[in-house]
């Protein structure tokens, strides 16, 4: 048994970061973690996680692995009857987490520098056919990426520095 | 020169508690025409009351200004004493000391104090010109209308027949009876829904005083309170109402099969038929959409005719007009359910075995398409998994946010019901969000169905699906267990919500009553008036106000009889003088005030005006409720609005900024 | 017509078969691309880490859809179209950001124009370009191929947000396979997510999530499967052995990008739509079409 205790200005954080309060309306009907894709395989319960929120347990969700196991179905936004949406409401635990410098998974990291350094999130890759043939798209005549700009970068560093 | 008598009432400590009282009364002193200022604890009492009624005889007071708890309090009660020394009324006016200072302003009664002192200020200009006003009568109609038959429209109608009334009970379908007539059993007793209503409908059937108009609607309403004319049409059966036996000789030998709209649709019955084994009355309808000859319009079929030995078929009926005149009308025209096809994610509408609650019900009822066994529409095998699911379409910001009230109590009934039917051979499930029995008898009829090992699952699932089988299957996250509970069952009963019926838009033009946000009709005080429509004279039962279960919608159903009583007993009603009246001369006949009025109080008359026939407007005193709205309006000021003239408020303006220091002025 | 032309990250650096395809396809429409000027990732992995930011790219890519002066832009990748859409609304309703983000852009000579239309490629071609008039253009009839088709998550979900399709019953896309003379079949788990963006973190469970559906579909007996999001085209088609794998199922099901099908419909050489590059057993389902 866990003796939390709630942070109302972590509470008040998130909410902040929200476009609307409605995660307070959650009535706990469950019918977003009864569809939700990531239950089975990683135990994600949306609706626990807007309880959780709702009564002000917002560190440990920010500093927890469970907010990143989100698959961004969006089926709970969809289907909840009170509008809470629990995948904002992730969204926003996990805008928390990085600012808060606490664990973010690697994925997220190499992308984000990959933007910084050639404003794409994937790194160029070749195509193997069941045959072996290697193809870039070069060799499938394919137009070149266009890059942005070298003023990209700076403004794209200035943005995510932003308070 | 008027005579003003100010009284300030601390109200205990309600007002003096935050006012300073006697600063107030020092200031009224010194107000021009005021010739007494008192204050005391508690102005409404005996002793209040009678010491205003003392002054007005002494000093001769003519005007009386009495600063106090808001008017919608207490006004009636002073008015009472104030005519009781013979003083006119409407030659008072309450000054709002309490909701508008005291109680608004609790953490600043220095500043409280100076607003009392200006509310008092303005009370005593605006009393200056208060004129005296009489109430006038007006006779009414001793008859009354009831629009719906269901158990709302029949109870309302027993009460109103019974104490004397004759009721016009107008019922759009063929049979009265509606959505009760349709249960099996009720609860929380689970009486035999037609056993305690069918005694009802005939005795509706049989009274003196109730004309029973079926397969009608009301086509017009004009008129006001206690004086409304009323177009019904009777719309054609095609059979004479007063020759058909009800032998269902024609039923058998009409080859057209239409789906049961008593059962839902889950079975057929045939174009010329009865419409439910209970109908009130017993007799045949045609579908003109469906029948042969009625659609073809040719010499074809007519195998009814045929039959018929009462000679009851008429194929060249008419719909028939009828006029009545009513002094009050109650509207008792029921809800329909939630359609679940609007929510896809549950499979209403594709997947045969998931059903509403409302087919549930004529499926476990002795009368339904199934003689009351409880089977698979996929297989017609009973269920081995029979699983509830709440709350579908209600309390869902993307449908109907409200609850609809009935749906853990009727599910709780129809999972009993399966128990009580299959014995052991059924695991039933209810998924639900919370579980509200809230009525007498309700929790423990909840515990009776825990008894019952009815299982219940704190959850609700996302969707319900199907295998290439037809079988159906879902997942539902149990808060309770925290564990995901994988569903098969054989059928899944959806608790469709009640929501409004979708005449309601019709009703509301028709009659003038409006509709609250949830769609339902609005009543006057959703807590002091919850029988009254907003027009004068329209009384509201049943669940077209709001979902209810049975035992509100009688008591609701005689209260609202109760209110109609009240309303036309005494042969008139008294109209308060609170309205707007037009003055002819100024009048230039624009018609403004008429659109905008929404009580339909204004009509235009024909005036002979220096030799010219022209249309002046006149308020039709019985229907305005003093809103105002043509006197704003009036391009002419034309329209005066009577204990709240312009004049009036106006110098309530004047005075409100004067400084408390000075000595009012006028 | 003219259309502006977004690809988004993927696309360009792995999914090449869609955009060879749309490449291809789109011209017999009498539809012609024109690439932005330059481009940027619309934000999507960015969204987890900070909200600011990737409404900023997703507002940029628009700013650069409007320096090309057309009013439309195609967005053939799901997860992007959910971002500029979501971005859209942003902009519109949050002041600060809106603020913060329009004078960012300024600085890089960038405007923001709300007034762009983003589509994907199935309302796109199913709405814009008309059900009917694909019809028309098809040359060799799909007839005989009993489709699958996998839609996505994030351009049918949230309605409230206006999507391409219907959140409960989508058909869109099952129309357009049909407009190819082909047939497709309802499937219970026709809803389900691909798993695409477990794959930032949780790989396993991605791969699962795919390798589950992807054996569904194969016993539903079926010549392929249709997608139209180069994330599900990843898990469906490039990442099927691995997902086949984690789940301990063998898979074999042929699986194709719905451009790669209309080209082939139109007429256009199967190497001209990259369908030499499908990592599923596609020659299984292109035995079928008729020469």
């Amino acid at each position: 048994m866990s003796m939390a205790k709630p942070n109302v200005e972590a509470r008040e954080k998130i909410l902040s970061k929200l476009s609307g309060r409605e995660l307070v309306n959650c009535f706990q009907c469950s019918r977003c973690t009864s569809g939700c894709t990531a239950l089975k395989l990683l135990e994600l319960k949306p609706h626990e996680i807007v309880k959780l929120v709702n009564l002000g347990f917002v560190d440990e969700l920010a500093s927890s692995d469970i907010i990143w196991t989100c698959v961004t179905c969006l089926k709970c936004v969809q289907r909840c009857p009170q509008k809470a949406s629990p995948y904002h409401v992730i969204m926003a635990l996990r805008n928390l987490a990085v600012e808060r410098e606490v664990k973010v998974p690697e994925g997220y990291l190499k992308a984000v520098s990959r933007i910084l350094e050639s404003g794409l999130a994937e790194a160029v890759q070749d195509v193997v056919t069941k045959k072996m043939e290697i193809f870039n798209r070069e060799s499938l005549k394919l137009p070149k990426i266009a890059f942005p700009k070298e003023s990209f970068q700076a403004a794209f560093m200035k943005i995510m520095e932003e308070r | 020169m008027p005579k003003i008598g100010v009284y300030i009432c601390h109200c205990g400590l309600n007002i003096a508690g935050v006012v300073d009282v006697e600063k107030v009364t020092e200031y009224a002193k010194s107000l021009p025409d005021v010739v007494i200022v008192k204050h005391y604890t508690y102005m409404c009492s005996e002793p209040g009351q009678r010491m205003i009624r003392k002054d007005i005889k002494n000093h001769k007071l003519d005007r009386i200004v009495i600063a106090t708890c808001s008017p919608r309090m207490h006004e009636e009660t002073f008015r009472k004493a104030v005519a009781g020394a013979g003083l006119n009324p409407y030659l008072l006016e309450i000054v709002n000391l309490r909701e508008h200072v005291s109680w608004a302003h609790g953490d600043e009664p220095e500043k409280a104090t100076e607003k009392a002192k200006a509310l008092v200020r303005m009370g005593v200009a605006r009393a200056k010109l208060l004129e005296p006003l009489e109430k006038h009568k007006v006779s009414v109609e001793k008859n009354v209308l009831v629009v719906g038959g269901g158990i709302a429209g029949i109870q309302a109608s027993l009460d109103l027949a019974n104490a004397g009334f004759k009721v016009y009970l107008v019922e759009k379908a063929p049979s009265i009876g509606g959505r009760m007539a349709q249960l099996d059993k009720t609860f929380p007793t689970l009486d035999c829904s037609a056993c305690i209503l069918t005694p009802k409908m005939v005795d509706v059937a049989e009274h003196p005083n109730i004309e029973l108009l079926t397969n009608s609607e009301v086509t017009e309403v004009k008129g006001f309170v206690g004086n409304y004319e009323v177009s019904i049409v009777n719309k054609p059966r095609y059979v004479d109402e007063k020759k058909c036996v009800g032998c269902e000789l024609c039923t058998k030998v009409c080859p057209v099969k239409i789906p049961d709209e008593f059962n839902e649709g889950l079975s057929q019955t045939r174009a010329i038929s009865i419409y439910s084994p209970y109908a009130v009355p017993k007799v045949a309808i045609i579908n003109p959409k469906h029948c042969l000859k009625l659609k073809y319009n040719k010499d074809v079929c007519g195998k009814c005719l045929e039959v018929c030995e009462a000679k009851a078929i008429n194929f060249e009926q008419q719909p028939e007009t009828v006029q009545i005149r009513v002094g009050g009308i109650v509207l008792a025209v029921g809800s329909e359910v939630f359609d679940a096809t609007k929510m896809p994610e549950f499979g209403y509408g594709s997947y045969k075995n998931v059903i509403s609650n409302i087919e549930f019900e004529r499926i476990v009822n002795a009368s339904g398409p199934t003689d009351g066994k409880i089977l698979c529409p996929e297989n017609g095998e009973p269920p081995k998994t029979a699983v509830f699911v709440q709350c579908v379409g209600s309390r869902d910001k993307r449908f109907h946010e409200y609850c609809c009230r009935v749906g853990c109590m009727a599910t709780l009934k129809q999972a009993i019901l399966t128990r009580e039917k299959l014995g052991k051979d059924v695991n039933i499930y209810i998924c639900f969000n919370d579980m509200r029995a809230f009525g007498k008898g309700y929790d423990e009829f909840y515990r009776r169905a825990r008894d019952l090992d009815i299982n219940f699952v704190a959850g609700l699932p996302s969707d319900i699906r199907s295998d290439a089988n037809g079988l159906l299957h879902f997942d539902v996250y149990d808060k309770a267990t925290n564990k995901l509970l994988e569903m098969r069952p054989d059928l899944v009963v959806l608790a469709n919500g009640l929501i409004p019926n979708s005449d309601l838009g019709k009703i509301s033009a028709l009659f003038h009553v409006s509709r609250s946000a949830d769609g339902f009709l609005l009543e006057m005080h959703p807590k002091l008036r919850p029988l009254e429509s907003v027009m004068a004279g329209i009384f509201l039962a049943g669940a077209c106000q709001g979902p209810k279960d049975i035992p509100d919608t009688v008591a609701q159903a005689s209260g609202a009889a109760a209110k109609v009583i009240d309303l036309l007993a005494s042969g008139e009603i008294e109209l308060e003088p609170l309205k707007a009246v037009v003055n002819k001369d100024l009048c230039s006949g624009c018609r403004i005030c008429e659109s905008v009025c929404p009580f339909v109080a204004i009509e235009m008359k024909s005036e002979n005006v220096e030799g010219a026939e022209k249309l002046r407007a006149e308020v039709v005193e019985a229907m305005c409720q003093g809103c105002g709205l043509c006197v704003s309006t009036c391009p002419t000021n034309a329209i005066k609005m009577q204990h709240y003239t312009d004049e009036q408020v106006i110098a309530q303006v004047k005075t409100a900024y004067l400084e408390s220091g000075e000595k009012g002025g006028s | 017509m003219k259309v502006a032309v977004f690809w988004g990250c993927r696309i360009l650096t792995s999914q090449y078969t869609y955009e060879m395809s749309v490449r291809e396809a789109f011209p017999k429409l009498n539809i012609e691309l024109v690439d932005l000027s330059e481009t940027n990732c619309c934000g999507d992995p960015v969204k987890s880490m900070k909200d600011l930011a990737a409404n900023y790219l997703a507002a940029r890519v628009l700013a650069l859809a409007n320096k090309t002066g057309l009013d439309n832009l195609l967005v053939p990748c799901n997860r992007c179209h959910f971002v500029i859409s979501e971005a859209k609304n942003v902009l519109e309703k949050n002041e600060r950001f809106s603020q913060k983000i329009i004078e960012v852009l300024k600085e890089e000579g960038l405007e923001y124009n709300p007034n762009v239309r983003i589509w994907h490629v199935i309302d796109f071609l199913h709405d814009f370009v008309g059900l009917d008039n694909v019809k028309k253009a098809v040359q060799k009839s799909l007839k005989g191929l009993k489709l699958a088709t996998h839609v996505g998550c994030q351009i049918i979900r949230y309605s409230d947000l206006g999507r391409v399709d219907d959140a409960e019953n989508p058909r869109k896309l099952d129309e357009l396979v049909g407009a190819l003379g082909a047939e497709t079949v309802d499937y219970a788990e026709k809803l389900d997510c691909c798993g695409a963006n477990l794959m930032y973190s949780h790989s396993d469970s991605a791969l699962s999530l795919a390798g589950t559906k992807l054996s569904v579909l194969q016993n539903l007996g079926v010549d392929g499967l249709v997608v139209s999001c180069p994330d599900c085209g990843l898990m469906f088609d490039s990442k099927q052995k691995d997902a086949g794998t984690t789940v301990g199922a063998k898979l074999d099901l042929p699986v194709a990008y719905y451009t790669q099908l209309l080209g082939l419909s139109l007429g256009i050489e199967q190497e001209k739509l990259g369908l030499h590059l499908n990592q599923s057993p596609i020659n299984q389902l292109l035995t079928k079409v008729s020469p």
